[in-house]
């Protein structure tokens, strides 16, 4: 126990309380051998309020089509990767509920987003959730074409048109920027850059793990039984690893980790792997802890069982050999990787639809969409990343495997068993939740200061999209 | 390299194009007796299908090739390589495929 289990919780100002006799994400992180870039090494709570929030967001049609109405077109969204659309010509359509844009490379180095309907009488250029390369987008319906740069190529019987000037017939674009390897769109014409939309120190975090040299070599979708924010909102923190993940929490820093906000659209955690819960201490031995540590790739371990050296930790034993095995596995160079990159769990939201998690053991991306027709249903993927490997040939970016209803996330080729598991468990908690907070009696929901601080954070932003409260 | 291959008569199989023509990633369209074939080579394996999209009878030779997939240049229907199965609208309908193999240096097809 440390001096700061003797502060007595009334003396703290909110949001300043911490677990109590343990270390922080920082203590951890400061000890071990190879130390950690900046952006892990920094700090960036801010309290935001202790209010209930308002239950409507999750379980009201009418917010649901206000925020389709409002936030959903004035914000950045990660459409695709850039490997989706490699070439010239190529194309990748991303739907947002109704939404849907066709994303193109027009040029080696330029990339659009074409509001996917002819000009017409409206037919998609090209359907849902599919992927080709075009030298011209043709409409199925009657012919009318637009040529790769978006300007009007052939109005089929052109004489019986005369009141079309095919210099306004142009396809309508919404703006596109990259970042990372991630083609992000937004439909307000007059939004912030991206820069700007991030803020300064979330940019730098994104610019400095190089994304765009990994690739997708998984990609799993499921449809989930909740309001899109429910989902969004059931990753934002580690408070409920003890209760839902049992299985996890032996080697997780759960009720120590760190909570951090910046600006209005990007929040995170560290959640510090390879260390007792401090729920269990005095229960779990470090050993134990290497036993069950539970990897998002876990591909890299094979069959390898780990012995504790005598005097040693988990933690720095399974740093070494994990840095060992993930450079064996992907074909990369690790040896400057910090020990906190290669075993730590980094959850970032950008907002609103996108999770980015730099680390090496869980090296994903999640994206969430709300159902077009229910709110009450969301579009949920995870994709797994991998550098590319040292002799520079990219791979093709995985297929997406698209899961029933009812299937484990197991049940996915190439996933993980023990982190389908705990996929499974955290989207069942979230059907659970969308029906509870229909039948409950209370109005709102209660967060805690520190721990879901991120879930705070996030419904602000929905609340100044939707002006529900003052922007700033 | 996994070449699928089959144990369909020898006599039925036409040489169509040498394998060091056809590096992965890359698709040629022969001509067998009247029928036009598309011999695809995508990752380590080789497909051979009917060139014509079954959506409205364009060539899909310069279509773009994704994992176990052709997408018609012409309006975005995408087919399955192995098994000619339409993925998506505008198509419905499936296109033809055909067996094929390699014999020594060549790509045959059986069509």
């Amino acid at each position: 126990m440390n001096d700061q289990a003797t502060i007595k919780l009334a003396d703290l100002k909110k949001g300043d309380a911490r677990c109590p006799g343990a270390p922080s994400t920082q203590d951890i992180i400061a000890a071990d051998k190879v130390g950690a870039p900046g952006w892990v090494r920094s700090e960036s709570y801010q309290f935001l309020g202790d209010e209930d929030i308002s239950k409507d967001r999750y379980i009201d049609p009418a917010f649901a089509k206000l925020e389709l109405d409002t936030l959903w077109k004035k914000t950045w969204q990660f459409a695709c990767r850039e490997e989706h659309i490699p070439n010239v010509g190529d194309y990748h359509v991303y739907d947002l509920a109704h939404y849907s844009f066709i994303i193109t490379r027009v040029a080696e180095n330029e990339i659009r987003a074409y509001y996917n309907a002819c000009l017409h009488r409206g037919t998609k250029l090209r359907a849902s959730g599919t992927e080709g390369s075009a030298e011209e987008f043709k409409c199925s319906f009657h012919g009318w074409s637009w040529n790769l740069d978006g300007t009007h190529k052939e109005t089929v019987c052109h004489w019986d048109f005369p009141h079309v000037d095919p210099k306004k017939f142009t396809l309508p674009q919404a703006r596109v920027e990259r970042l990372g390897g991630f083609v992000f769109i937004n439909m307000d014409l007059t939004a912030p850059t991206l820069a700007e939309y991030l803020g300064p120190e979330a940019l730098s975090h994104i610019t400095a793990w190089n994304l765009q040299d990994r690739y997708v070599y998984l990609h799993v979708t499921k449809r989930l039984p909740c309001n899109w924010k429910l989902a969004i909102e059931a990753f934002q923190e580690a408070y409920h690893v003890i209760e839902t993940h049992p299985q996890v929490a032996p080697s997780n820093g759960d009720a120590n980790s760190q909570y951090d906000v910046y600006g209005e659209h990007v929040d995170r955690f560290i959640s510090t792997l390879g260390v007792v819960s401090p729920h269990l201490y005095g229960k779990v031995s470090e050993q134990d802890v290497l036993n069950q540590f539970v990897l998002g790739d876990s591909s890299a371990m094979g069959d390898t069982k780990m012995t504790l050296k005598e005097g040693g930790t988990a933690r720095a034993e399974m740093a070494v050999m994990f840095r060992g095995m993930f450079e064996k596995m992907t074909n990369t160079d690790l040896s400057k990787v910090s020990d906190s990159e290669l075993l730590d769990c980094f959850s970032y939201t950008v907002f609103p639809n996108t999770f980015l998690f730099p680390g090496i053991s869980l090296p994903m991306v999640y994206r969430f969409r709300p159902d077009k027709n229910d709110h009450r249903k969301c579009l949920y993927e995870v994709l797994f990343l991998r550098p590319v490997p040292m002799d520079g040939n990219r791979p093709m970016p995985a297929e997406p495997i698209h899961l029933r209803d009812e299937q484990s996330f197991c049940e996915a080729a190439g996933m993980d068993p023990g982190f389908g598991a705990i996929l499974d468990q955290d989207t069942d908690n979230v059907g659970l939740q969308q029906e509870g907070l229909e039948a409950s009696a209370k109005a709102g929901i209660t967060l805690g200061n520190y721990q879901e601080i991120r879930v705070r954070h996030f419904e602000k932003t929905v609340e100044r999209y939707l002006g529900m409260s003052k922007k700033g | 390299m996994n070449i699928e291959s089959n144990t369909a008569a020898t006599a039925a199989f036409t040489p169509v194009i040498k394998l060091a023509d056809l590096p992965p990633n890359s698709k040629k369209a022969v001509t067998v007796g009247s029928t036009c074939v598309l011999v695809c080579h995508q990752g380590d394996k080789l497909y051979a299908i009917s060139n014509i999209c079954s959506h409205n009878e364009k060539p899909l030779e310069r279509g773009r090739m994704g994992n176990g997939w052709i997408a018609c240049p012409v309006h975005g229907a995408r087919f399955d390589l192995a098994t000619g199965a339409a993925m998506n609208l505008p198509a419905k309908n499936p296109i033809a495929t055909y067996e094929v193999r390699t014999a020594g240096e060549w790509i045959e097809v059986l069509v």
